[in-house]
């Protein structure tokens, strides 16, 4: 180094670079309480100030200060995956609905908690009433760092490993001290850890929910564009008391129901609605009161969310049925499809996936059946997971667009009710590792303590889910022709008279017939009229 | 005399609204796909690299892509874009059709229409050839061949994957290069 002054500059630049890079992530963290204008900075908490080593630890300390959160937390669907329906009187959620994507949680909770608000939940042994079981994290978190992992009951890693198995792909152990001085409000981000991914993997499961949400263009999101009005999740789902409103087990669908649907500021109902912020009157301008009264039997959500999975593919389909299949080696192996997205696993099965999908749409009035794993079924139709209930006439229905999706699934032959059957484990019996239906389903069912014939087949299931997000642009809403002229958006839906797609064959010909008439009369008459004056202008010369 | 005048030219006029009323559909074709979207996209690709004749993929646009930066909703469209030297060229090389390079590459557009099904769209090349006197006429006869060849499907082969433009990453707006012309 000849000049002795660059020397020392370079000298000091390396040894300055670790804290500028130090500076940077408070400053960045600083930015973030800036933004979200809270009057506490979790950093400054001494509480916080200490090298956690489990996610309960962490709890613990955030209850030296919010001393009602966990309790809250412990009566919210989050905590208890389990919703009574007071209507069917059927126990729902998680914990017992049979599903068509990776069925059901029972005897795999160390895999599907990782998508539970709480640490631990292993087995049927888990601690409810345990308020260090609460994850605080997974929902405050705004480093983007905290992820929990699947197969660990819904701990994050505490240190390096390797995920997916086998992969080659290292997950990082959790700074759990990092994330905990820097928690905030929940962000698309965090609710769409768990949303954005339902069903295993991003996009399978809702068709309009997935990771393009995060950072959504307006054309996909306009409530939630980055560049708009950047809502998070919470600006629908309006919490309080940790009590997310807005479920699909309560959907809120017509206008007499008047008591779950409310305008904002009212302490009763729901404001995940788009009622609660646009009134029952939604449009104002040209031609409002035509608009208007179709807002009594549509939902909104079926002109205006035209197509759902507009960024990326959802998956449509999943055949249980074809799981196992081995290649020449005789190992496991894994399809693509043209757009590259799983198309086969031995794992699970054959999918099929699609964008820009146009929904199905159905009468719903807001109650929904399920098919539970109690209830008997006839494998020669295909079974309804859930059926949306509603008609033209129970005067509570609107039209509202759905996924359909489809797939087969195991059952049990002898009783004609679902399964339960173990996936994931490192036992013998998880159909993950050792790709016997017998051993998983026996499984499974001795898990929940249900009978089970000892034979099974498939059958053909499908599950609807109702869309509501992805709202596109105003001038992207469904336009008047993609209803009103054959073929229609809402062709298969019943009881519905929609003026230009209903026609009746003589009542055409009639019409036209007579406006034949009509014009063969005018200009018959015309042409007599000319024909007579003509007739009766008296020739040059005469008369004078 | 009149009487036989007129009625000629009804008849002509008829003809021309008739012919024009059809235009469109004689030249341009749609079907529709068994695929899906991405599926059909791959098939035709790798249907035009096994046609031989010179013809190599040159761009694959997504004009759905740029409709959805503008903050806007389109259904999906997708235009594979090849070409051939063996065709382009004696066009490319004749002054007074080189006008014609307009038409090139010879595009397949693959889009969803709003009863959620996949169609094809192509050009009728033999019939727009016809146009423009023997030499071309000649050429797009064997393009119009060959762009059957494009569209002939086997269901039973698996899903190939999609041929990106390797400019462009994920069928962008704006496509990307490629061999050709």
């Amino acid at each position: 180094m000849r000049n002795p002054f660059l020397g020392a500059l370079l000298a000091l630049t390396l040894a300055l670079a670790p804290l500028a890079g130090a500076a940077t992530d408070a400053e960045a963290a600083s930015a973030a309480r800036a933004t979200a204008k809270s009057t506490a900075d979790h950093a400054a908490f001494k509480v916080l100030q200490q090298p956690f080593k489990s996610g309960p630890e962490v709890t613990r300390a955030c209850l030296t200060c919010h001393t009602e959160a966990a309790k809250q937390v412990h009566k919210s669907k989050h905590w208890t995956w389990e919703f009574l329906n007071p209507e069917t009187q059927q126990r729902l959620g998680k914990k017992h609905v049979i599903n068509n994507f990776c069925t059901a949680v029972p005897s795999n909770y160390e895999f599907c908690t990782a998508c539970h608000v709480g640490y631990g939940w292993k087995d049927e042994k888990f601690d409810f009433t345990a308020q260090e079981n609460v994850d605080c994290l997974v929902c405050h978190d705004t480093t983007g760092t905290y992820r929990k992992i699947p197969g660990l009951a819904g701990h994050p890693p505490y240190q390096d490993m390797e995920f997916p198995p086998k992969s080659g792909r290292i997950a990082k152990a959790t700074d759990l001290g990092k994330v905990a001085r820097a928690v905030g409000k929940s962000s698309r981000d965090t609710c769409g850890a768990c949303h954005f991914l339902g069903g295993g993997g991003d996009a399978v499961k809702h068709g309009d929910l997935d990771t393009s949400l995060k950072k959504p263009g307006k054309y996909l999101d306009v409530h939630m564009a980055k560049d708009g009005l950047n809502f998070t999740c919470g600006t629908c789902h309006m919490t309080s008391g940790h009590d997310v409103p807005g479920s699909r087990y309560g959907v809120t669908v017509a206008k007499s129901d008047a008591a779950r649907m409310h305008m904002r500021g009212r302490a009763e109902g729901n404001p995940a609605t788009c009622e609660s912020c646009h009134g029952d009157k939604p449009h104002k301008a040209r031609q409002a009161d035509r608009l208007n009264s179709h807002a009594t039997k549509l939902a909104c959500q079926t002109c205006h969310i035209p197509e759902f999975a507009r960024a990326q593919p959802t998956k449509m389909k999943w055949d249980w049925s074809t799981a196992g299949k081995m290649d020449e080696k005789g190992k496991p192996f894994k399809l693509k499809d043209s757009s590259g997205h799983e198309s086969y696993d031995s794992r699970k099965g054959d999918f099929s996936y699609e964008s820009n999908v146009i929904p199905t749409y159905v009468w719903f009035n807001g109650e929904v059946q399920y098919t539970l794993r109690e209830t008997r079924l006839d494998p020669s139709k295909v079974v309804e997971i859930n059926r949306f209930e509603g008609s033209p006439d129970d005067g509570k229905s609107k039209v509202w667009p759905i996924k359909r999706f489809v797939g087969k699934q195991p059952y049990d032959i002898g009783n004609n009710q679902l399964v339960v059957f173990h996936t994931y484990g490192q036992d013998d019996s998880a159909l993950w590792s050792n790709f016997n239906w017998d051993k998983a389903i026996e499984y499974g069912m001795r898990e929940i303590g249900a009978e089970y014939s000892g034979k099974f087949a498939f059958v053909s299931t499908e599950m609807s889910w109702p869309i509501t997000h992805m709202v596109a642009p105003k001038a992207d809403a469904l336009a008047c022709r993609q209803c009103h002229t054959p073929p229609g958006r809402l062709d298969n839906v019943p009881g519905l008279y929609i003026p230009g797609r209903h026609g009746n064959a003589l009542m055409d010909t009639l019409g036209w017939s007579l406006a034949g008439l009509t014009l063969l009369g005018v200009l018959g008459h015309g042409a007599g009229r000319i024909f007579a004056s003509r007739k009766a202008k008296p020739h040059e010369g005469e008369g004078k | 005399m009149w009487k036989v005048l007129g009625g000629v030219i009804l008849g002509l006029l008829l003809a021309a609204g008739l012919a024009y009323s059809m235009m469109s559909r004689l030249m341009f074709t749609e079907t529709q796909s068994p695929f899906g979207m991405e599926e059909t996209v791959a098939r035709i690709q790798h249907n035009i690299q096994k046609t031989g004749n010179g013809w190599e993929l040159s761009g694959l646009r997504n004009p759905a892509k740029a409709v959805q930066k503008d903050g806007g909703n389109v259904l999906p469209v997708m235009m594979i874009e090849a070409c051939s030297t063996k065709y382009s060229k004696p066009i490319l090389k004749e002054d007074t059709v080189r006008f014609l390079s307009i038409l090139m590459p010879c595009k397949v557009s693959v889009y969803k229409k709003d009863d959620g099904k996949i169609y094809i769209g192509t050009m009728n090349a033999g019939l727009m050839g016809k146009m423009f006197g023997p030499l071309v006429g000649d050429v797009m006869s064997q393009v119009a061949e060959d762009q059957k060849k494009f569209l002939l499907f086997d269901p039973s082969t698996p899903a190939p994957p999609m041929i990106l433009p390797a400019a462009a990453g994920p069928a962008t707006g704006g496509g990307g290069g490629g061999g050709g012309c």
